[in-house]
């Protein structure tokens, strides 16, 4: 045995908090609390950095790459093989580039802002499941922790756009305030819709009822993953809801002032962002680290970073093909779209919980039961509510061909000669 | 969980509340004594962790950090002179009083009540408990506070509503 | 409840990601939406027109790839046509039809660039540009290979056009013009029923017919507005009363239907292109015309259907080897007088792709 000190099956990789487990254990050793206190929080920190630094280089990566690709270009590729160096090089760039201040802006606060606005994007992690028992924090109520934490992004964006005493700024910032207000109701509800039904607030209790019940939440609840990936979406300002940096209108919304190193901490706060909601994503609905009896041979927190980065490329890949909405009408998808179709979740939830649990039906039957009911209503509702508010499909007559000169009668030509 | 984190960590939070909320008063900027008073709140989540109230720390963060300052930030974009002075106002002294009068109620009600204590460990799941409580035993009372809280918002919307409207 | 508040006053340019250059609009706002609207431009104004009276009317068409920096060989032919009207100077049938494919395929390169930057200014990310960049490279390519410019093409001269088309020009362009319909078909597949393209340029930025008509609106704008005007059908210059095309027209007058209507001309030029590479005839493609021009005394105005609208020269001679007189009647900035018409009511997204819509080339706007 190499490392004597060390207790227990810390070298299996399948499980990694028997190595946490090990060195705390040998921690403890030492007789003094506060130490193995502080060193337990460390830990957690280290492994969530571990997780973190390698990612925020890779996303971008990947992220400029895949862009690439989705718009006919190579992408990064000059620098290192397959431009694979090409973070540090943007990194390098951003780290030497002079930090500018508006003169006229509010310093303190325009200082603080990128950096507090790392404190929610991190704490969340905390509550991630990775694997089994791999939860750094395993909170009783860790789905509401994610949620309050990450609604304090609103407040540093604000005092970014705020501080930075630029117009643009300010719009942007007002437009986040809005749109978190707004979206922050469905996200809430839905996820409302997963505690009902699993009967737990605690992320990894979430995956173990998955793991128990040998279901992914997602078939359970389509209806609930669609409300809250959109909603989530919407919460990271990424296209089709980035209206809070909306480059063709407001510049670049709250952090235009912003440059240097100050503006890449927006940057990477935003990838940790987009990274942890697909961590969330996988976890709640995509059963985290339980993929059917592979957790046996591939370990579980690889199969989850795998779910996350699928997920983590789809918002990669709504970023590549979708316009932007208008402010005001991501609230009202928000408020008329996302906020009924919640609702109804909950409600539906609600009732299906009551009938399983007071009629003690097994859970063989009635879970797929469920999900077809589930699946059906989902299909009705989103269709139903789409072909309700949405746009009409545009008619083969709504672009006239002529081949005289002369007016086409319709709403633009009234009262012409000609026109209607 | 004893000994010197838990004292530690109360102080910490302790002086973070109190500090703050000095600040929302001091400070001459209107901006930034609406983040002292965010500060202030989140200091507030801190000590509730500390009584092992995760839930209650959780919903102060929610609620109070992310939700309510969010209200008083709007009201401020509101106010004219918003970045400017949080200035001098002929209500400082009576408030002053009016604030030292409550201290010293507060003061006297902690000091004299006999406060039951509640020995052993702190509860495991607070959120279950406050779940049946709310719903449960207290369910009237809430729900008589859902009604007042729907009168207030449609009371805000028939005062912001236009005459034409 | 009425609340006083001053206006908010926000300058959307001169630098600015989506102004399409370097112009100004100066709006007051409401909240997000536009009270009052106030274009300032001039920023990119180079003394064009008065430059140009300085110089022999061949060295002048250099100075027209510059007005409008996307549709070089409309200006060019706009230009030349102007000269050739005031000097009575013949063009051969093969040069009448080389320029008609080049302003043909210039159309479809500009419009190609104002269909991505207006899918753009919508908020989609460069995708649409990128694509649309793909056709319009071949088309660069081609003009690369006649004429040895990709953007300044100065390929139109007085009395025909710099060079006859090189050899491998014609395969290259038959290839491009056979696969133009399916291209036009991904994109339309891809664009026109996008739900997110449709609720922000649906019904924005509406211009009645009359409304079109009175800001003198020419191209795809008027054209957007239900008014099926083509200066090719109305006032045939070059070979077009040969060609076989139609107008696309709008019927609601909104961002949309101008954009609908530019992907729509897209696949009319092809078919002007097709027809006009089945017919093109051999001979002689320029006819030489002395370098130091002097036409008679007298003024002249001719005009194109650019891609923008109307693109018309007006010169007056006094006889020497260089213009009394040159005024550019300039598509984009008469187009652009309707632009605070269309933004005033609407938001500040909105303005962004009204403007879009429009399809300004500021070089063009300030000369």
């Amino acid at each position: 045995m190499p490392f004597p000190f060390l207790k227990g099956a810390w070298y299996n990789i399948s499980d990694l908090s028997n190595l946490s487990r090990a060195l705390l254990g040998w921690v403890d050793g030492w007789g003094n609390d506060t130490v193995a206190y502080i060193a337990a929080g460390l830990i957690g920190v280290l492994a969530t950095m571990a997780f973190l630094v390698p990612s925020q280089l890779g996303v971008v990566w990947i992220e400029r790459r895949v862009i690439g690709r989705f718009q006919i270009r190579r992408g990064p590729n000059r620098v290192g093989p397959y431009g694979l160096l090409q973070p540090i090089a943007d990194a390098l760039k951003v780290m030497l580039k002079e930090a500018l201040t508006p003169p006229a802006g509010d310093k303190w606060v325009f200082w603080a802002a990128p950096i507090l606005m790392f404190i929610p994007a991190i704490g969340v992690y905390a509550v991630i499941p990775w694997g089994k028992n791999m939860a750094m924090a395993d909170l009783n109520i860790g789905l509401l922790y994610f949620v309050a934490l990450s609604s304090l992004t609103t407040i540093f964006v604000f005092m970014a756009g705020w501080s930075s005493n630029n117009k643009y700024s300010l719009f942007g910032a007002m437009r986040v305030v809005a749109m978190m207000i707004s979206y922050e109701v469905p996200v809430v509800v839905t996820l409302l819709g997963v505690s009902l039904f699993t009967g737990s607030l605690s992320l990894s209790g979430i995956v173990q009822w998955q793991a128990d019940y040998h279901v992914w939440l997602v078939l359970l609840q389509p209806m609930a993953f669609i409300v809250y990936y959109i909603a989530s979406t919407a919460e990271l300002n990424r296209t089709p809801a980035d209206i809070a940096e909306a480059e063709s209108e407001i510049v670049a919304g709250y952090h235009t002032e912003y440059s240097g190193m100050k503006f890449s901490l927006f940057y990477a706060a935003e990838y940790t962002n987009a990274l942890a909601i697909s961590a969330l994503v996988a976890a709640v609905y995509f059963g985290g680290w339980y993929m059917w009896g592979l957790e046996q041979w591939v370990p579980g927190w690889l199969i989850f970073i795998g779910k996350l980065y699928f997920f983590f490329l789809v918002l990669i890949w709504l970023r590549g093909t979708l316009p932007r909405l208008r402010v005001d009408q991501l609230m009202a998808f928000a408020w008329k779209f996302l906020l009924p179709l919640s609702l109804v979740n909950v409600f539906v939830v609600g009732l299906e919980v009551l009938l399983w649990h007071e009629n003690g039906w097994s859970a063989g039957v009635t879970l797929p039961a469920f999900a077809v009911v589930n699946l059906a209503l989902t299909v009705a509702l989103v269709y139903t509510y789409a072909r309700a508010f949405g746009y009409d499909r545009p008619r083969a007559g709504d672009i006239v061909l002529r081949s005289e000169i002369g007016f086409v009668p319709g709403p633009a030509t009234e009262g012409l000669p000609g026109g209607t | 969980m004893d000994g010197t984190g838990i004292v530690i960590a109360f102080w910490v939070f302790a002086a973070m509340t109190v500090g703050a909320a000095l600040l929302v008063v001091a400070l001459r900027n209107l901006f930034h004594a609406a983040l002292a008073l965010i500060v202030a709140f989140a200091g507030m989540a801190g000590l509730f962790v500390t009584l092992s109230a995760d839930f209650l720390a959780v919903g102060q963060v929610l609620i109070y950090v992310g939700a309510i300052s969010i209200l008083v930030i709007f009201a401020l974009m509101l106010t004219p002179l918003a970045g400017r002075h949080n200035g001098e106002s002929r209500y400082a002294l009576p408030a002053g009083g009016a604030a030292a009068g409550l201290a010293a109620v507060v003061i006297y009600a902690v000091l004299n009540v006999d406060w039951p204590l509640r020995g052993g460990e702190g509860f495991d799941e607070t959120a279950a408990l406050l779940g049946e409580a709310l719903l449960d035993t207290w369910v009237l009372p809430f729900e008589v506070v859902s009604v007042l809280l729907l009168a207030a918002m449609i009371g805000a919307i028939v005062l912001v509503r236009g005459d034409g409207e | 409840m009425t609340m006083q508040t001053e206006p908010f006053i926000m300058n959307i340019g001169p630098q600015h990601p989506s102004t399409h250059g370097v112009f100004r609009i100066r709006v007051a706002l409401d909240g997000e939406v536009i009270t009052d609207a106030d274009m300032i431009m001039g920023y990119l104004h180079r003394s064009m027109e008065k430059l140009a009276e300085e110089r022999t009317y061949t060295q002048n068409i250099p100075f027209t790839d510059r007005i409008d920096y996307l549709a070089a060989m409309s200006n060019n032919l706009a230009y030349v046509m102007a000269v050739e009207k005031l000097a009575s100077v013949e063009v051969p049938e093969r040069g009448q039809y080389l320029r008609v494919i080049m302003a043909e395929f210039q159309r479809i390169a500009s419009h190609a660039m104002a269909v991505g930057t207006f899918v753009n200014d919508c908020g989609a990310w460069q995708t649409p540009l990128m694509y649309m960049f793909k056709e319009r490279e071949r088309i660069l390519d081609l003009f690369e290979m006649t004429c040895g410019a990709r953007l300044t093409c100065n390929y139109v001269r007085i009395g025909g056009v710099s060079y006859d088309i090189p050899d491998e020009f014609l395969p290259k362009a038959w290839e491009l013009v056979r696969e133009m319909p399916g291209i036009l078909d991904e994109y339309e597949g891809l664009l026109v029923e996008n739900e997110i393209l449709l609720a922000r340029s649906k019904g924005i930025g509406v211009l009645t017919a009359q409304e079109a008509i009175n800001f003198s609106c020419t191209g795809p704008m008027l054209r957007g507005s239900g008014v099926a005007w083509d200066l090719r059908k109305a006032d045939p210059y070059a070979v077009y009363d040969r060609m076989q095309f139609e107008i696309p027209v709008g019927r609601n007058g909104d961002c949309y239907d101008r954009f609908r209507v530019r992907l729509e001309e897209m696949r009319q030029s092809g078919r002007i292109l097709k027809q006009c590479l089945e017919q093109l005839p051999g001979g002689q493609a320029t006819n030489p015309v002395p370098l130091a021009l002097r036409p008679p005394v007298g003024e002249a105005y001719a005009a194109v259907e650019g891609p923008r609208g109307e693109l018309g020269f007006y010169i007056v001679s006094d006889g020497g080897p260089a213009p009394y007189r040159f005024h550019v009647r300039a598509p984009s900035l008469i187009n652009l007088t309707a632009l605070p018409k269309m933004t005033i009511g609407s938001t500040v997204a909105d303005a962004v792709v009204i403007l879009g819509s429009v399809d300004i080339v500021v070089g063009e706007v300030d000369r």
